[in-house]
């Protein structure tokens, strides 16, 4: 059974009464959460949150799947999110995350054998510059070629 | 008071007013799914579409209000156009499954269709493929992939029973409905989602598969699961009852209708009822007809002593029933008790409809006795049973059993009675040995009589016979007649201050329509469209 | 050709911090602002002819006075949920001149009477959160948020909200309702959020090149604003170039200016050998224009009004000869359909159609009449929804049509690409 740590607990009380209204603090629990639950978010956390919250679980639930960046499934350590949208698609993105692909020997959307990766193609990450782009958890890496996008994800352990 | 044309014709309205209300007002033609009165406004379906002269934009007319001057149409060629289209965003991922939706014959979705559809889908591509047969709790079942997403289910449980369970999940054309994981969609009123829901998504388990809904008629009456008097459609063919829908009554019950009350239609059906009157004396017993049981009685009553002959009610009848009984035993019986089943709960109430007197008429029964000036209080009941001092019961019992959770108890106390007269549509579960003599006489149920019922607040609500389940089964009206002879006293209009009060019949009272009963459409009306076409 | 009004100090890596923000004027034209009147901002503005930078390019000052006249509380958001494609410059703004923002806002907030404000970023942006962070514990400790700001007798308080990944959240209601702790969905106008918008109190959204613009309008007058730009686009404006350009980045030039000139002088013009096809000029949701519409367009809000397109966010994405319209016009279709929040039948279901045929004719299995049907299904998406998604989602696909309608009927008879013969399946998700 998931639970929040008291740290976690700690955070999320903050965020309560933070803003205008509880509700607000919904997002912020969620990827306090989603950081406490391996990077991704089930129904046990939503009723963790729900309970801590005082807020139906219905509507933490709604939030939660609206927005793409809570992991609806378990993700590697890295999380790498190359960009397909126009601006990278016209530089090659795509190619690149298909390169990505072959080079960790994954599906999109799925985790390698070693747990280490997930890729995922996602939408435009204002990047658009610097195409074709990736971004491994928190880090943006721009203007990529395959063979340097190689390199980053040799070095990423 | 802004005034304003709609389709051309001119109107003035209540400042505030949308072009909504303004179209139900002039009982003019709008299609619209997410609209609903009870509601908050959603605007999501976008099928109420109007031209508003000098907008460049079509609005839409659930949340446009009406200001002074404007000229609204749904009739130009854009709109028209429009609204096709719109009705077919909505089908493009709608399983065409019609046949064996429970929904079909009163599907907002095909009723619409069927007026202001385009008849010519063009899409081609496969459907989004979502979650079928979902068990969302006791009484609901959900179809996510029928579902068109008009949110009105996640606003009933939002906003009217502020339970939240559902949820609209995910986004875009992925949108479900539905609970969290292991939860359940489980309250008092959930199946009013079932009502409201514009097309097959969510279906009552109680009713689905059971009938087609051509084959059903309806009728308006009185629910009797509790004494908030909620007004309500009953629908029912030559097989029995089979579902009740909530009325809208802005006094009474507003949209809505509580689960408990879904039930009521059960116990009018043959097989929870006593068929014949049975008669025994001694240890003979035999089934005669209910009139013929009656009679019997009659001739039996008058070698009684009146002060030894008492007579229960409970709050199960109409006031002219009340009026007529009273009336006729008053001389040939000294006492009437009042059988209240829930005296302790009887002032519960959970804010909205539910109230915990499960009767329908205790204040119509009250009003009568005091009326009267009879009325003795239940410990006399008791002692004087105890006491041999009362020797025959006249018990005008419960029709709707499954609330009176203390009738066994009752029936034994009953017993200790040397006659006992039991008066009631139900079966009884137990056979009744105590009294040396024991008649069940059969009556009729409140579906089968016209009548006037008192709730809570006071208020007297009129209704009329829905159909005949049993015809020989009599009223309480009857029986009094049939007692004394007095053949006025068959005739269900006893004099009564309540009963000759006027009171509009309930099914004159006004009517707030929802589209997705379209009443003012006759069922077949459409058909009949189509074969013009 | 650029003019660096907003963007003077950008390249100096002090002015992302107080002090050096400071060494460079920082926090001088909040000082002249608190001087003047309230209305006298707002009409400052007004007069200045800014245009809102997030897309619809709607006059700020005509915005800020549709607040109701009370003394209602109410609340100023910035947009900085970025996510437009094709469009970086926000991000480039907060990262470089986060004082720069921050200043913009209390000059704003003074003028409309708001005590609280939110900075609603869009939750990739972890570099840009990190340093508003950084820059508003700074101003919050310098005096420059909180009570009695610099003296003034002007209270503000400011927070940052982070975003979860929704591209809806950038419509403004769509932010009001994220901010409120809801799925980022729309809502119903009117009313409108001036009237009732976060918590159903007045309710100011501005872009935040719109929020930092209002500083240089504050320090050197409406009349000096408008001398850079056109009578009806004034000022000056950061345009992110993107595509298949020698040079991509942030430009900040004066509105009005020749978007030929634009891409061969700031872009560097076209990659060797190829030739320019086609350009998308204010974000995806612009309609596209031709190389020969390219041509005679200018980098406005009326002109390219004119052209049928708009200028929307100033993303100008450049596409080249070496590309599918047929494919590109499938990336655009997958994203609006990923986007569409759901609500309104029309985009939920129109977003979803829309990318179906699209799709099925990238797979070789396309009829010609679905030609006919994208056209048709995109026509009555449009204007019939509670914002303007569909409209965005309907928009490229009229005009990707209409503009290469050989390139789509190739694709359906041939079963390829004109440009790029057989695409990969694995190009679409």
């Amino acid at each position: 059974m998931f639970e929040l740590s008291s740290e976690a607990l700690k955070k999320i009380n903050s965020e309560l009464s933070r803003y205008e209204t509880k509700e607000s603090a919904i997002i912020p629990s969620l990827y306090i959460a989603q950081s406490e639950n391996s990077g991704w978010i089930n129904t046990e956390v939503i009723l963790a949150l729900s309970k801590v919250m005082q807020i139906p679980e219905s509507r933490i639930n709604e939030v939660f799947k609206f927005y793409t960046m809570f992991n609806q499934k378990p993700v590697g350590k890295y999380h790498v999110q190359v960009c397909a949208n126009i601006s990278c698609a016209l530089e090659g993105g795509r190619e690149l995350a298909a390169h990505i692909c072959k080079e960790l020997n994954v599906k999109l959307g799925e985790v390698t054998a070693d747990k280490r990766f997930t890729v995922s193609r996602v939408e435009c990450l204002g990047s658009c510059g610097t195409a074709p782009m990736m971004q491994v958890n928190d880090r943006y890496y721009e203007s990529l070629t395959p063979e340097a996008a190689t390199n980053l994800l040799r070095g990423m352990k | 008071m802004p005034k304003c044309t709609i389709n051309g014709r001119s109107i003035e309205v209540k400042e505030g007013t949308t072009i909504m209300e303004a179209f139900y007002q002039q009982d003019a033609s709008i299609a619209h799914y997410c609209y609903h009165p009870g509601l908050s406004i959603a605007g999501v379906c976008r099928l109420c579409i109007v031209d508003i002269e000098g907008n460049p934009r079509p609005q839409i007319a659930c949340n446009t209000k009406i200001m002074e001057g404007m000229k609204i149409t749904n009739q130009s060629a854009g709109i028209k156009e429009g609204v096709k289209w719109v009705l077919d965003f909505h089908l493009i991922n709608h399983p065409l499954d019609c046949p064996i939706c429970d929904q079909a014959g009163e599907c907002g979705l095909q009723e619409q269709y069927m007026e202001y559809g385009k008849y010519s889908p063009e899409m081609a591509e496969r459907k989004v493929k979502k979650r079928k047969v979902v068990d969302l709790g006791p009484t609901v079942v959900l179809d996510s992939e029928r579902c068109i997403l008009c949110a009105r289910c996640t606003r009933f449980t939002e906003e009217v029973t502020k339970t939240e369970e559902l949820g609209l999940f995910n986004r875009g054309d992925r949108t479900e409905v539905g609970c969290v994981e292991g939860k359940q969609l489980d309250n008092k009123y959930s199946l009013n989602t079932v009502d409201i829901c514009p097309v097959g998504a969510l279906t009552s388990k109680d009713f689905r598969f059971r009938q087609r809904v051509w084959y059903l008629k309806d009728a308006d009456t009185i629910c009797t699961g509790c004494s908030t008097g909620c007004n309500v459609k009953t629908y029912f063919n030559k097989e029995g009852f089979f579902r009740v829908k909530p009325v809208y009554n802005e006094k009474v019950n507003g949209h809505w209708m509580c689960d408990e009350g879904r039930d009521i239609y059960k116990f009018v059906n043959l097989e929870h009822r006593q068929l014949k009157a049975s008669i025994r004396t001694g240890s003979e017993t035999f089934e005669t007809s209910a009139g013929d049981a009656t009679k019997k009685f009659s001739s039996f009553l008058k070698q009684l002593k009146s002060s030894e002959t008492a007579v229960v009610l409970t709050g199960q009848y109409t006031v002219e029933e009340y009026q007529a009984l009273v009336k006729s035993l008053k001389k040939s019986a000294g006492h009437f008790f009042h059988w209240n089943q829930n005296e302790v709960t009887e002032k519960a109430f959970d804010g909205l409809l539910l109230r915990g007197d499960k009767n329908p008429n205790t204040a119509g029964l009250r009003q009568v006795l005091e009326e009267n000036k009879v009325g003795s209080d239940w410990k006399e009941l008791e002692t004087g049973l105890k006491d041999k001092k009362i020797k025959t019961l006249i018990v005008a019992g419960p029709e709707n059993k499954t609330v009176f959770l203390d009738l066994a108890n009752k029936l034994t106390l009953f017993s200790q009675a040397e006659n006992l007269v039991w008066l009631s549509a139900a079966k009884l579960d137990q056979a009744v040995s105590g009294p040396k003599n024991f008649w069940h006489i059969p009556l009729k149920t409140f579906v089968e009589k016209s009548g006037t019922f008192v709730n809570a607040k006071g208020l007297a609500q009129k209704f009329s016979k829905v159909t005949t389940v049993l015809s020989e089964a009599l009223t309480l009206s009857d029986v009094a007649a049939l007692l004394t002879g007095d053949e006025a006293l068959m005739v269900a209009e006893a004099k009564s201050e309540i009963a000759e009060a006027k009171i509009p019949l309930l099914a004159d009272l006004h009517k707030r329509p929802d589209q997705v009963e379209l009443e003012r459409r006759k069922k077949n009306e459409f058909l009949y469209k189509r074969g013009a076409l | 050709m650029q003019t660096k009004l907003l963007s003077e100090f950008y390249h100096l890596e002090e002015f992302c911090g107080l002090a050096g923000y400071k060494k460079n004027g920082g926090y001088k034209v909040l000082e002249k602002a608190f001087k003047m009147k309230p209305q006298e901002i707002i009409d400052e503005v007004k007069n200045s002819g800014l245009r809102g930078r997030g897309g619809a390019g709607f006059s700020t000052g005509m915005k800020w006075s549709f607040l109701p006249k009370n003394n209602e509380p109410r609340y100023l958001l910035c947009n900085a949920d970025e996510g437009e494609p094709g469009t970086f410059k926000d991000r480039l703004m907060m990262e470089r001149a986060p004082h720069q923002l921050i200043e913009g806002m209390i000059i704003s907030a003074f003028a409309i009477g708001s005590e609280k404000s939110y900075i609603y970023i869009r939750g990739e942006y972890n570099e840009p959160i990190r340093i508003l962070e950084k820059a508003l514990k700074e101003a919050r400790e310098a005096g420059l948020l909180g009570k009695n700001i610099l003296g003034s007798g002007f209270n503000h308080e400011m927070d940052l909200y982070v975003g979860a990944g929704a591209y809806i959240c950038g419509e403004e209601t769509g932010m009001i309702s994220s901010l409120e702790g809801k799925k980022g969905q729309p809502k119903l106008k009117p009313p409108f959020p001036a009237v009732q918008g976060y918590l159903r109190k007045p309710t100011i959204v501005n872009n935040v090149e719109t929020l930092a613009a209002v500083k240089y309008i504050i320090r050197d007058g409406a009349a000096a604003y408008r001398k850079y730009g056109t009578e009806k686009s004034a000022g000056t404006k950061l345009f992110s170039l993107s595509g298949n350009v020698r040079k991509p980045g942030n430009y900040e030039v004066n509105l009005g200016i020749s978007l030929l000139d634009f891409i061969e002088q700031e872009g560097g013009g076209m990659k060797p050998g190829r030739k320019l096809k086609a350009v998308i000029p204010g974000g995806s949701s612009a309609p596209v224009l031709t190389a020969a519409e390219v041509a005679q367009a200018k980098l406005d809000y009326e002109s390219l009004a004119g052209m049928g397109t708009m200028l929307g966010s100033g993303a100008v994405i450049v596409i080249d000869d070496s590309q599918c319209m047929v494919d590109m016009l499938g990336v655009l279709t997958h994203f609006y359909h990923h986007e569409s929040c759901g609500q309104c039948t029309p985009c939920r279901e129109g977003t979803g159609w829309l990318n179906k045929i699209v799709f099925s004719i990238l797979e070789g299995k396309g009829r010609l009449q679905d030609l006919d049907l994208l056209l048709k299904v995109a026509d009555q998406m449009k204007g019939r929804t509670i914002c303007a998604l569909s409209d965005a989602a309907a928009l490229p696909v009229i005009s990707f049509v209409s503009k290469f309608r050989d390139e789509f009927e190739y694709f359906v008879r041939e079963g390829k690409s004109k440009v790029r013969g057989e695409l990969h399946a694995q190009m679409h998700h």
